[in-house]
């Protein structure tokens, strides 16, 4: 039971990240564009962020995807939803508009810096539980699950 | 316990540096482009094939004051329902969503040779972009996209007008 709610929950990260690694690969000058709306980091800085951190949240999804260095990856996407966190928790307090609010030709809805921080509230909590199936579940039945693509 | 800890964080370590060394593989021109100060069009670049001959120029704030005391119009791409919530003091609202209609009084009152800005909600918002790429299109010389738009001037305590604020 143990086992299955690891792989489901390992899955679920692997296929956020990938997706949201996908997804800003796509068109990195308007995630820059969304980077620099929280006016954190300085102009040039925010290309910088932009044209780095979708590969490394692709390459971290595909390493949980495939079942292996789950524990490195699991630490790097952690530490990546904290920066967020803490990101969005600035914008908060700052009471920054981040959303557009202008006309979607997608017709898609902007996520609001509150939604966005419970989101990442909630991969933390997926990260935190994979990492605690992955090793109370290689406690408990060691040798039983394959060292060499869970290590 | 502990070299464990150290082998899990060395290889998160590499794991970051190796999804960066290819970011950065396939986007140096971008990253290039934006440290050494030159301003980077929102377009994608060279993806499209009919890309227009010219494409408005982003600027900072300071370049907004500057073409506002010059004379230059400001041009507010967002709806008219953001525009009167709040908007740039002096700005004259040409929704991008409504602009088949207003247009046309636009070109009539509007001299070809005007100095435009145009801006929308800040980065992420392509109205003020795609608005500038259409004025260039109908003839407008200079045009330019305040690409913090509406929330940076606004944050930056500069004047405003419409709305509570």
């Amino acid at each position: 039971m143990k086992r299955f709610l690891y792989h489901l929950v390992r899955l679920m990260l692997a296929l956020v990240f990938i997706y949201a690694g996908a997804v800003k690969m796509q068109d990195v000058v308007t995630f820059a564009g969304y980077v620099a709306a929280y006016q954190i980091l300085p102009y040039a800085a925010n290309y910088l962020v932009a044209a780095t951190l979708p590969y490394i949240e692709f390459i971290a999804g595909v390493l949980l995807l495939l079942n292996v260095r789950i524990r490195p990856a699991l630490v790097v996407i952690g530490s990546m939803t904290l920066v967020f966190m803490v990101a969005l928790i600035s914008v908060l307090f700052r009471g920054l508009e981040i959303d557009c609010g202008c006309f979607d030709p997608g017709g898609g809805q902007d996520v609001t810096a509150g939604v966005a921080l419970l989101r990442d509230i909630g991969l933390m909590v997926l990260v935190v539980l994979t990492w605690w199936l992955r090793t109370s579940g290689r406690d408990e039945e060691r040798g039983t699950w394959d060292e060499e693509t869970l290590s | 316990m502990f070299s464990d800890l150290k082998r899990i964080g060395l290889e998160a370590c590499v794991l970051i540096a190796f999804g960066a060394l290819f970011g950065l593989t396939l986007n140096h021109q971008l990253v290039v482009d934006a440290f050494s100060g030159q301003l980077v069009s929102p377009l994608r670049p060279a993806t499209q094939e009919s890309v227009p001959v010219a494409l408005p120029l982003p600027v900072l704030i300071d370049e907004v004051q500057q073409v506002m005391a010059s004379g230059g119009l400001i041009v507010d791409a967002r709806n008219p329902e953001l525009f009167a919530m709040g908007h740039i003091d002096g700005a004259l609202s040409l929704a991008l969503v409504d602009s088949d209609a207003l247009l046309p009084d636009f070109l009539a009152r509007i001299s070809k040779d005007q100095v435009i800005v145009t801006y929308c909600s800040g980065f992420g918002c392509p109205d003020s972009f795609d608005l500038g790429v259409l004025l260039i299109e109908l003839g407008y010389q200079d045009v330019r996209v305040f690409e913090g738009g509406y929330p940076e001037w606004r944050d930056a305590g500069l004047p405003v007008a419409g709305g509570s604020q």
